[in-house]
């Protein structure tokens, strides 16, 4: 067998195959460089694992009342950037506000119903040729 | 390790979040970003729990682990005024307390783990998975999404580079 190098580590850990194993461990019956160099392994694999499993630090569990807000949890924004955004927010509700069409379509056929209604109460000429849905709607007396 | 359903956050925070730190704090040498990881990884956890499909929970979150430790990384490399993980590293790693150790286990743990942060990222990721978080080379393979023979090398040469180091 050739130098089995990278299966010294394997054999370490226990991550061999039957067959595998039993060829390494012939091989370093025979072998002191290879003897050394799982000696060397050792070594280093015994001083990573004796480093100390550490405590985890308090406050490096998410709080549950932070979980409740998984955007608040992640990475706070500074403050400025909060008050920026509430800024630009509140500039867009009042452009939306002035700008914008009466809230809803419902709400804007209702009042051209009953503009059309009362001036084709007047002006008869002026009925639409098909009846609007909501002038059907309100197909009650017009004021 | 038992194919399993997937256990409450609460569990997760609990049986993990102490091995999040450490793995996190080896790779590194910073208990600040080891810490800000924890929290990082146990809120994607929180985030991918409902979805969990049984399997293997250990490489799952292993998985989640890794990807948030770089996805960090490359935060950090972006910002050309952020020192590197390595830099911030030693200069914390230096002034981690131990007040319970003698000085001479303080010297040893911080050669160690000087050691551990001058070995190329993918053998250092293999040895750290290896022998601080305790996984076997198959979920080792499926973490890091490299074949097994691949994991078998990176832990070998990580720890003959090791072996140079400390000796």
């Amino acid at each position: 067998m050739m130098h089995p190098s990278e299966l010294l580590s394997a054999l370490l850990d226990g991550e061999l195959s039957e067959r595998e194993r039993t060829q390494v461990n012939e091989h370093l019956a025979t072998c002191s460089a290879c003897e050394d160099e799982l000696n060397g392994l050792h070594f280093a694999r015994a001083a990573v694992r004796s480093l100390p499993l550490l405590e985890l630090p308090a406050g490096s569990r998410p709080a549950e009342e932070e979980l409740g807000d998984v955007v608040h949890m992640t990475r706070r924004p500074p403050v400025w950037i909060a008050a920026a955004a509430a800024a630009i927010l509140a500039l867009f509700v009042g452009m939306a506000t002035i700008l914008a069409p009466p809230t809803t379509l419902e709400v804007r056929l209702d009042q051209l119903s009953d503009q059309y209604g009362a001036r084709a109460s007047l002006e008869p000429a002026m009925t639409p040729r098909t009846p609007m849905p909501v002038l059907e709607r309100v197909a009650g007396p017009i004021e | 390790m038992p194919d399993d359903a997937p256990l409450t956050w609460e569990e997760v925070a609990r049986t993990y979040g102490r091995k999040i730190y450490n793995f996190a704090y080896r790779l590194t040498g910073n208990a600040h970003d080891a810490a800000d990881l924890t929290q990082e990884v146990l809120l994607r956890v929180r985030k991918g729990l409902a979805g969990y499909q049984p399997g293997s929970f250990e490489g799952w979150l292993w998985r989640i682990t890794r990807n948030a430790f770089l996805d960090d990384v490359r935060r950090r490399t972006r910002k050309p005024t952020a020192a590197l993980p390595d830099e911030l590293d030693r200069l914390s790693s230096l002034a981690s307390p131990a007040p319970d150790q003698v000085l001479a286990k303080v010297r040893l743990g911080e050669d160690i783990q000087a050691a551990l942060l001058d070995l190329p990222y993918d053998f250092r990721e293999a040895v750290v998975l290896c022998d601080i978080v305790g996984l076997s080379y198959d979920e080792i393979s499926a973490t890091v999404s490299a074949p097994i023979g691949t994991v078998r090398s990176r832990i070998h040469r990580g720890r003959k580079m090791l072996k140079e180091r400390l000796q």
